[in-house]
């Protein structure tokens, strides 16, 4: 399998609601690297790969994206919609995005002439920021109420290793996980690994919650994405691209799965870096420790710039790093041998 | 006509840089007309019709786009810049761009994760933003970009119904039309410039019309159209698929009354452009020496100046029928 191709197919493809492209690709690419794989009610996918043991270690990547949902559709053509997840209602004028109606409809964010400027615009009421389908008064006969907007743009390669699409947050997770699977493929595991493709984390950390009680692992560790740097950033509240695995060391995260990570990456020369977090960390992991008697639980982190754009990007090497990582924890024993 | 937009709308030519759009457009012309490239990178045709009527008519398109201009690199390989022509913030920031035509960046932008009280509402200011194209280092950006060098923000070619979504339909709209009735047998003569440095204050139409010293201008456009939600009727401008927009004043011009009577008058789906904004060649052209009588057909545009501007074939059609009509009318003396 190859990383960035995959990546780009999971990125080009949406889920957010009843949209389930990137799900039903991620499940026809990991049901071949597993021993079970299925696709649960709640629109999420869970692969078995069986170790000598029964203890499960759950590894967890978001399946969704952000995006938006038809709220009221005018007689022009234009929508209004509400937020489904965190959007930076400052890049929307004139952002593209496909509307999934009947059928697929390219449609456009509204920008306001400049002979109708007030100062810089106001940037807090998503109610204001209307969605031109193109279609006029035709829109209502392909869309409806309830109907998911997703950001349009097909990833690109830059320079090097570095690519640039949307939903890379989390798809850069998911990609992992079905390269780490191919890769313990015919490897002998001392504990049994869950791959569980999440739904619902931009709205709120919800299909962690009900995938976790399912699955009732004995340890979990999400995958997800975090702040890469950038001029605008300031250097410790992120990562570097390029410079490995983000190791999370956070209250709410188990000590020894954080250390167990952390020294096998530097045993291991694997490129790693700490992420230190005051609180919960706003991935899947806050959901996972808290499920059923509570899991202890770890997160590894994708350093990834312009987080919730459709201009995401992120060095293909830091996937490598955290793949490579997992690996070699999951033939450790995870933290059961800690 | 809408293949060849189709075409013009995907190349990639700032203010300063049109050598992509002159390239495409002398490859279409060159057959049917006469042509020559002026000092400042001009294009000045001239078509032979049927007959030589006694006034001399120039029919004017501009090839610029609005776009960025490299300024510096920092010292971890990130391009500053500025803008060339007017592009808002809000449309720049976490967009794609490509640079020279061949290197692909992005405007990034701080997470709104981390934004603190009302960063995350207001605009960043133009001068913190940059452009990510990937590398670790200046060097690194360096043996890629030079200072000075210019780009474009990226927007694919999309057809809807009878809409165009796209960038740079300002003003390859009108390259688009000018091409096709330069192609094409007319009645009478005419000259057509397309010109370069539009968007940078109507440069390149100023020198050229010096040159053709016309007696009649039409000057083909892409128009803001406000016909979209939550914008009151009277503040719209113009309206998709109502037919060309004709103006009587802007922000440049106090047009020639007698040739925007006769553009209304001419029973082609057309409309006024209704409100007193915006500018365009016509600007220098009707100031061109002792004056030239000077007309604009603009097609209205959604979103102008962004990478996702909207248009109607319709009223491109119309935009075309118009300036045919015009042509023979002025030749004719019917104004």
């Amino acid at each position: 399998m190859d990383i960035k191709n995959t990546l780009f197919d999971l990125s080009a493809a949406c889920s957010l609601g009843n949209i389930t492209e990137a799900r039903d690709l991620a499940f026809d690419i990991l049901k071949d690297f597993t021993d079970e794989c299925e696709k649960t009610d709640n629109l999420t996918v869970i692969g078995t790969i069986k170790g000598e043991s029964d203890y499960t270690l759950m590894l967890a990547a978001h399946i969704d994206e952000i995006g938006f949902t038809v709220t009221d559709i005018d007689d022009k053509g234009f929508l209004t919609v509400a937020k489904c997840g965190g959007i930076d209602l400052r890049t929307l004028p004139a952002k593209r995005v496909t509307v999934h109606g009947k059928e697929k409809v390219a449609g456009v964010f509204c920008s306001t002439p400049p002979h109708l400027a007030e100062g810089e615009g106001s940037f807090e009421d998503i109610g204001k920021f209307k969605i031109d389908t193109l279609l006029g008064e035709k829109a209502t006969d392909i869309i409806a109420v309830g109907d998911f907007v997703t950001f349009e743009g097909a990833p690109c390669l830059l320079q090097g290793s570095l690519v640039c699409g949307k939903s890379f947050d989390d798809r850069a997770g998911v990609v992992t996980l079905l390269k780490l699977a191919e890769e313990l493929k015919g490897e002998r595991l001392p504990i049994t690994v869950k791959i569980v493709l999440t739904d619902m984390e931009e709205l709120g950390v919800r299909g962690a919650v009900t995938s976790c009680f399912k699955v009732n692992p004995d340890e979990a560790i999400a995958i997800d994405v975090s702040f890469g740097n950038a001029p605008d950033v300031s250097p410790e509240e992120c990562g570097k691209l390029g410079e490995g695995a983000m190791i999370g060391f956070a209250p709410v995260l188990d000590k020894a799965i954080s250390k167990k990570l952390d020294k096998i990456a530097r045993e291991n020369s694997i490129l790693c870096q700490k992420e230190v977090m005051g609180g919960r960390t706003g991935t899947d992991a806050d959901a996972l420790s808290v499920s059923r008697e509570g899991v202890r639980t770890g997160v590894v982190s994708i350093p990834l710039r312009n987080m919730h754009t459709d201009t995401e990007i992120l060095d293909i090497t830091d996937i490598e790093s955290v793949c490579e990582l997992l690996k070699k924890y999951i033939l450790e024993g995870g933290v059961l041998n800690a | 006509m809408l293949k060849t937009l189709e075409k013009l709308c995907l190349l990639n030519s700032p203010s300063g840089d049109e050598g992509a759009v002159r390239d495409f457009i002398i490859g279409e012309i060159k057959d049917f007309c006469q042509y020559r490239i002026d000092n400042l990178g001009n294009i000045i045709a001239f078509k032979k019709g049927k007959n030589t009527p006694n006034a001399k008519i120039l029919l004017d398109a501009h090839m610029d786009e609005v776009g960025l201009i490299i300024t510096s690199v920092t010292s971890e390989g990130f391009l500053k810049f500025a803008t060339v022509g007017g592009i808002d913030t809000a449309v720049m920031i976490s967009r794609r761009v490509i640079i020279n035509g061949n290197v692909t960046g992005v405007i990034g932008l701080k997470p709104v994760h981390l934004c603190h009280g009302d960063e995350g509402k207001k605009l960043p200011k133009a001068d913190s933003l940059y452009i990510d194209i990937g590398v670790k280092s200046k060097e690194e950006a360096l043996s890629l970009v030079s200072l000075g060098d210019t780009a474009v923000i990226c927007g694919d070619y999309v057809r809807s119904g009878d809409k165009i979504l796209s960038k740079a339909l300002d003003d390859r709209i009108g390259c688009a039309i000018l091409i096709s009735l330069l192609k094409e047998e007319s009645e009478y003569d005419f000259y057509a410039t397309f010109s370069v440095q539009e968007e940078v204050g109507l440069r390149g139409a100023k020198v050229a019309t010096f040159a053709v010293a016309p007696d009649f201008a039409i000057i083909l456009e892409g128009t803001t159209a406000a016909d979209i939600a939550d914008v009151a009727e009277e503040k719209q401008v113009c309206n998709l698929g109502n037919g060309a927009a004709v103006s009587f004043m802007d922000r440049s011009t106090l047009y020639d009354k007698g040739l925007y009577n006769l553009a209304l008058s001419s029973g082609i789906p057309c409309q006024s452009k209704r409100f007193v904004s915006g500018g365009n060649n016509a600007g220098a052209v009707h100031l061109s020496r002792e004056g030239v009588r000077t007309v604009a057909v603009s097609v209205p545009c959604r979103y102008i100046h962004s990478a996702s501007s909207v248009a109607d074939i319709k009223d491109i059609d119309s935009a075309y029928k118009l300036a045919k009509y015009l042509i023979l009318s002025i030749a004719e003396k019917k104004v």
